[in-house]
């Protein structure tokens, strides 16, 4: 028997390149989801790494080292923030 | 923003519930549906003179929760060189300065417990307690003791029982001075003026509240009275 294909959608999941049961320890919500103030996770809601491997969403952090009580650093260890240089 | 803050304390809240293994709780002061004035308690740390009592700390959380930090101070009395004995205000970093938006309100009570058992008269919230702490340790342990048992609820333990056999030999020394008890126990009375406060003003309090004095016998006081006496000494 031949199978002719007229037509086929493509489907594909995501999720950030760490483990899939982590928070956001500033929001609280997974990495996968998004930050309080987006809707759409993904790059409009990116996530940083610091070289001291500490994760965050981009929002959160941002939100947190804009402030002067944070003497910018990291909200986990307490070292200077710093980002971490893509491989 | 403010929808950001309300998930993270309803979850916080949840987590607490869940772990019953801390024993430290956190509920809404009083509208149930204002998660932003909450009500946190916590044990009084093992081998400290505050074993036995409870916690109560009132929690205020700030609209850019969790970038600051949620207000915290001692409901219940409590004596201790970083927390004022007058208004419950706390000295604690990690509620100002060294606060960080990863820490909970469950980390922050749990900090608040073990202020309890490190005492930093250093760097003191109530300069009173912590001259007392550094120039007589034994008074300060006795004085922190009668508030967890009047303030925080721990038992009358078999620490007092060796404070009043203390207090027994100076009944020796002058009888006369019972007179000033005026017929209540002296133990019951102690158990005030030892916190600093004249015999005279504890047997007028104890005689304005009412206090039975069941023959001069020791017993234990309603939780009632108690407070109402502390009231009237702190002149509330």
């Amino acid at each position: 028997m031949k199978v002719t294909i007229k037509e086929w959608n493509a489907v594909a999941t995501w999720h950030w390149d760490i483990p899939e049961d982590e928070v956001c320890g500033i929001c609280r919500v997974q990495f996968d989801g998004t930050c309080p103030t987006c809707k759409f996770p993904g790059d409009d809601c990116a996530l940083v790494q610091g070289r001291c491997n500490h994760a965050f969403h981009m929002h959160c952090l941002m939100t947190w080292i804009d402030l002067e009580t944070s003497k910018g650093l990291c909200p986990m260890c307490r070292q200077k923030f710093e980002w971490k240089d893509k491989e | 923003m403010a929808s950001n803050r309300m998930r993270r304390i309803g979850k916080e809240i949840a987590d607490i519930h869940a772990d019953a293994h801390s024993q430290i709780k956190a509920e809404p002061f009083g509208n149930q549906d204002d998660v932003t004035h909450l009500r946190g308690s916590f044990p009084g740390p093992p081998g400290t003179p505050y074993e036995g009592g409870t916690y109560n700390i009132d929690i205020k959380i700030p609209t850019d929760y969790p970038f600051r930090p949620p207000t915290m101070k001692f409901e219940t009395k409590v004596w201790h060189p970083n927390v004022s004995s007058q208004t419950g205000a706390i000295c604690l970093d990690t509620l100002s300065t060294a606060w960080s938006p990863v820490l909970t309100i469950k980390s922050a009570l749990l900090s608040l417990q073990s202020l309890l058992s490190t005492p930093e008269p250093k760097d003191p919230q109530d300069a009173e307690v912590a001259n007392m702490l550094l120039k007589s340790p034994k008074e300060f342990e006795r004085v922190a003791r009668d508030w967890a048992v009047v303030y925080a609820g721990a038992p009358a333990s078999a620490d007092n029982g060796s404070g009043s056999s203390i207090d027994d030999t100076r009944q020796g020394a002058g009888e006369d001075s019972l007179a000033k008890y005026d017929g209540y126990n002296k133990n019951l009375i102690d158990r005030f003026s030892s916190m600093g406060f004249d015999v005279d003003r504890v047997v007028a309090a104890f005689r304005h509240v009412g206090v039975e004095r069941r023959g001069g016998q020791d017993y234990e006081l309603e939780e009632n009275s108690m407070g109402e006496i502390a009231a009237r000494l702190l002149g509330e």
